[in-house]
């Protein structure tokens, strides 16, 4: 089923709330001028409409905040997992690692409006009585790093975070963690191994990190991106953000377009616009004026998808289903007809290759052959046989590991293959065995 | 009970196992690396994958739900799940690899995964005959390679510590070694560095790998990857023999087996028991392979104007006899001792008591404060607790020299108290001693009449450890008058079974002249009119248990069924996981 114009959503005149049009947003006093802190301070202090901490979880839930970290997983209801407060100690833990190649969402959102964050965090961390919260912050975003531990100690100062906020009997204490440069600790199990110091494996579910997370005491886990959206939540209530974009992935995205475009960038718009429309119309067309190849929609792990198969797509989970891709991180990478095919999926092939922590036999010695399998076939010494070989050792990695990243590793190798099989057949030496 | 369904048939379970552990309890089989039972389980080698199912239930009323022939409807995990991290449940439906080809499927494409990478140096891998991944590929694995690419070079022959050698290529990141020095020896020394295929296991930079326990990680590795410094290339697995045995270098009296090849001992692991030493021993105790091998007293020596030479066995018990003949009972002193078995000090104080002299004496070897409270007491002899279950009268030093005065002839059993400083030359000087040994040194040296017995590891005896608890020895070496193939407590190698009478290795030298002690009791005694009837350990082990209330019901086969017999009520719990 291919959606027709007229059910697409209105993008052109959204008014963005993450990363809006307003200079020197990421200051304090600027945040608070325009309205800043004034919903963490409603969700504290009025208690008429939020009359517990659950009310917050609820709104969220029914919001149906789909976590922009990749996995989609509703963030109030993994909120609701939580187990009742027992005066002991309890995290959230925000992922900001933004490892996935292609994405590049939360960088701005520490850039321009790190604010945001911070309060709908703070509020997520009211909603679930939670006493710490770590931002973990990957290695190479030294300078946002800086930028976010800046910030923090502004709403210090200011009494957003600390003993007693509003004078209520809540305290929280919030710190910035920096990764130190693994994929793979944007994983979230292996994210609070790095929080405790230790080497970044994921670790084997059950149990989850919301029974024994950090330290072994109940944790939550929220992208970025997923946690400043709580902010308008409370503001304007979850049924304005229900009405945001697609029906089963609502709310405003931050859509981060790279590759052959003339204006690649970060955009905030509603879900569930399309593809075509975010390529040729947001992004400002494929360069040079070239034909549109192929996009990665969702990050490198995503399942690429081939121009001819974008007709009235859109961007949310059940639309790219259809067409078998996934949104993922919204990290859209464009590739226009000059692109060889071969070459980007080695390069895809030589990063899950490098990041494999090693736990789990599949992923750590399958991402390795794959890599070496597909710079063979790069330097045109391949086989065709070498492509079913290819296939076969996907089929062996995916779904047999701790974590997701063999899946990761092995869909862009698989689907690459299945979608644009002649580029690689022609790469390929004949076989001896050939007729 | 709850009960589960693993291909096909039902098996009953209590409490909370995990489903590998199950399985191997109830002797089936699923291929597996990285788990151990006393470890942590990272389920991250993903070999012992399994099709789980649950059955489905009504909601409403808890019953299961059936299908149209009456069948229950199972729901099945979407993935496969690796079994040794599974909870059991009630009604949980299990295939393996023998019933379900995914399953099969699965643990084959592991294996490949595995094999990648891996060396397949086996016809020089000392880990082989008894390495894990080889027998497992046999079995479960793929047919030839696919994998035609370059494998991943890493370090070999790493020197990790004193003891272990590293061959990175071989590992397969199964973390059992790291795992090992995190939650048993808790030292903490290695950890994986590296990402993907190129990690493996190391210390700290510019430390070494000198845990007291550092062996264990050699036997629980599943490959060739850490090696034993000293073991290493000395010898094939399928050539040596295996026998139970006890660590006599310690009071801990860790069970362990000897690792025999043409009548040396090779080298000693640990052998499971609960009650003692669960799966590990310490590294002092695996060099105690030594004395087994090096240093012994072969052939009786008797001084003869004060130079020390080698006698005949006649001559020998000759002379002791004499020596007990002209002396008054009074004149004569017995030592026993904590380094030898239970029955050797049962026979010594039996003579003691015929002859109508004292009982004898024994000075425990212990020195404080060097035990670690794991499986490193502080006593360094293996039957402290058997001398003083038997009787024996324990002293020290002084006491035990103020007793030369009155004494003509001194009969010490193997204990070297001369190197221990509690005797000294001239002590020996003063008497006639006696000396039933096993290796040399001062007291040797010194000694006026020398017999050699056998050790632990050439002969059946019993040993009570610091907990009390009695274990026992089974003849792992031949002398020179045992004959493997007629001792029935000697275990058969490969070779002895298999092998046609020029496969096993048997050079003379290697044979120590040397006998049982209960043996050359049995010939003095008839010299002098005593009963000393015993011809084996098992039969002078019979008679202790039906005189001495402490060691009632006492049996070699008891202590073999129960893996040894608790004596006393101090029992102290191993420190596991």
């Amino acid at each position: 089923m291919k959606m027709t114009s007229d059910m697409a959503v209105d993008w052109k005149n959204y008014e963005p709330v993450l990363i809006p049009n307003i200079p020197d947003l990421h200051k304090i006093d600027v945040y608070e001028k325009h309205g800043g802190y004034q919903a963490f301070k409603k969700v504290l202090t009025d208690k008429k409409s939020w009359p517990e901490p659950k009310s917050v979880v609820n709104e969220v839930k029914e919001a149906n905040i789909r976590g922009r970290g990749g996995a989609g997983f509703n963030a109030g209801l993994k909120w609701s997992f939580m187990p009742p407060a027992d005066g002991k100690p309890r995290y959230l833990a925000c992922n900001g690692d933004e490892s996935e190649p292609g994405t590049f969402k939360d960088r701005k959102i520490f850039e321009y409006n790190p604010h945001v964050f911070i309060e709908g965090a703070l509020i997520a961390a009211y909603a679930m009585q939670i006493t710490t919260i770590y931002v973990y912050i990957r290695g190479e975003y030294g300078d946002y790093i800086k930028m976010m531990e800046k910030a923090i100690d502004d709403a210090y100062k200011k009494g957003y975070i600390g003993k007693n906020i509003f004078d209520s009997d809540y305290s929280v204490d919030f710190y910035v963690h920096s990764g130190a440069g693994a994929y793979i600790c944007g994983e979230e199990t292996s994210m609070l191994e790095s929080l405790e110091g230790k080497r970044g494996y994921p670790r084997v579910k059950p149990p989850f990190p919301a029974q024994k997370g950090l330290w072994g005491r109940p944790t939550t886990i929220n992208n970025i991106e997923t946690l400043s959206h709580v902010v308008s939540v409370i503001n304007k209530g979850a049924d304005w953000f229900k009405n945001v974009g697609a029906k089963n992935h609502p709310g405003p995205i931050l859509y981060g377009i790279s590759g052959h475009v003339n204006r690649p960038g970060v955009y905030e718009l509603p879900s569930g616009v399309p593809i075509l429309d975010l390529i040729n119309e947001v992004a400002g067309g494929i360069r040079n004026g070239k034909k549109l190849k192929a996009v990665i929609p969702g990050g490198s792990s995503v399942p690429v998808l081939r121009a001819d198969q974008l007709d009235g797509v859109t961007m949310d989970s059940d639309s790219l289903r259809e067409v078998g891709s996934m949104l993922g991180t919204a990290g859209m990478v464009v590739m226009d007809e000059d692109t060889d095919m071969v070459d980007m999926l080695w390069r895809i092939t030589h990063f899950y290759h490098h990041e494999s922590c090693g736990q789990c036999t599949p992923c750590r010695d399958g991402t390795g052959w794959l890599e070496k399998i597909m710079l063979r076939i790069k330097n045109g010494e391949g086989e065709i046989k070498d492509l079913d070989l290819l296939l076969d050792i996907t089929t062996q990695m995916e779904g047999r590991t701790i974590c997701a990243l063999a899946d990761a590793a092995a869909w862009p190798v698989r689907h690459t293959i299945t979608r644009f099989r002649d580029e690689f057949e022609a790469r390929c030496k004949k076989s001896i065995h050939a007729a | 009970m709850p009960e589960v369904y693993i291909d096909g048939k039902e098996f009953e379970f209590e409490g909370k196992p995990k489903l590998l552990q199950f399985m191997l309890d109830n002797g089936l089989e699923v291929p597996f690396f990285c788990y151990h039972p006393s470890m942590s389980i990272p389920a991250n080698c993903r070999q012992c994958m399994v099709k789980v199912g649950l059955p489905v239930k009504d909601r409403e009323t808890g019953e299961y739900e059936l299908d149209e022939n009456g069948e229950r409807v199972i729901r099945w995990f979407p993935k496969l799940q690796t079994s040794c991290n599974t909870d059991m449940s009630e009604g949980m439906v299990v295939l393996t690899q023998e019933t379900d080809e995914l399953v099969k499927r699965a643990q084959k494409d592991t294996l490949e995964f595995i094999l990648a990478n891996h060396p397949l140096d086996c016809p020089i891998c000392d880990q082989a005959g008894e390495c894990p991944l080889q027998i497992q590929t046999y079995k479960y694995g793929p047919e030839g390679s696919r994998f035609e690419v370059k494998k991943v070079h890493k370090p070999k022959r790493v020197k990790l510590g004193p003891r272990v050698t590293l061959d990175a290529e071989r590992c397969i990141n199964c973390t059992r070694c790291v795992r090992f020095t995190d939650e048993i020896s808790q030292t903490h020394q290695l950890t994986i560095v590296s990402r993907g295929d190129k990690n493996y296991p190391i210390t700290a930079p510019g430390r070494e790998f000198n845990d007291p326990y550092s062996l264990n990680t050699v036997d629980i590795c599943p490959v060739g990857a850490l090696t034993s410094a000293d073991f290493r290339f000395k010898a094939r697995v399928w050539e040596m023999n295996q026998t139970p045995s006890i660590d006599i270098s310690n009071g801990k009296g860790c069970n362990i087996d000897l690792w025999t090849r043409d009548n040396i001992v090779l080298r000693i692991t640990p052998r499971y028991n609960e009650y003692v030493n669960d799966h590990w021993m310490p590294d002092v105790g695996r060099e105690a392979y030594k004395i087994f091998n090096e240093n012994r007293i072969s052939k009786p020596q008797i001084k003869l104007d004060g130079e020390t030479v080698k006698s005949s066995w006649n001559n020998a018990l000759e002379t002791f006899a004499e020596q007990i003949e002209s002396s008054a009972s009074d004149e004569l002193l017995f030592v026993g001792s904590a380094h030898a078995s239970v029955e050797e000090n049962y026979l010594i104080s039996k003579m003691a008591n015929l002859l109508g002299a004292a009982t004898p004496l024994f000075v425990p070897h212990i020195i404080e404060g060097s035990g670690d409270g794991f499986l490193l007491a502080d006593d360094q002899a293996p039957n402290t607790s058997g001398c003083r279950l038997l009787g024996l009268q324990e002293t020290d030093a002084e006491a035990l020299r103020s007793k030369f005065d009155n004494a003509k002839v001194v009969i010490l059993l193997n204990d070297n108290l001369a190197d221990r400083k509690i005797l000294t030359e001239d002590d020996l000087d003063k008497v006639y001693t006696v000396f039933f040994g096993t290796n040399r040194g001062h007291t040797s040296e010194t000694a006026d009449l020398v017999i050699p017995v056998t050790v632990a590891a050439e002969h059946a005896a019993s040993y009570v450890n610091v907990d009390g608890r009695i274990q026992r020895t089974f003849p792992a070496k031949e002398t020179k008058y045992a004959n493997r193939r007629l001792n029935l407590e000697m275990s058969e190698g490969r070779l002895d079974r298999y092998g046609t009478s020029f496969d096993n290795w048997v050079t003379e030298d290697n044979k120590v002249d040397c006998m049982p002690l209960w043996n050359i009791f049995h010939d003095i005694g008839e010299r002098l009119g005593l009963n000393l009837p015993y011809g084996s350990g098992r039969e002078i082990m019979s008679e202790i248990s039906d005189t001495l209330p402490s060691f009632k019901g006492v049996s070699y086969e008891k202590m073999d069924d129960l893996s040894g017999i608790q004596l006393t009520k101090e029992t102290k719990q191993v420190k596991t996981k």
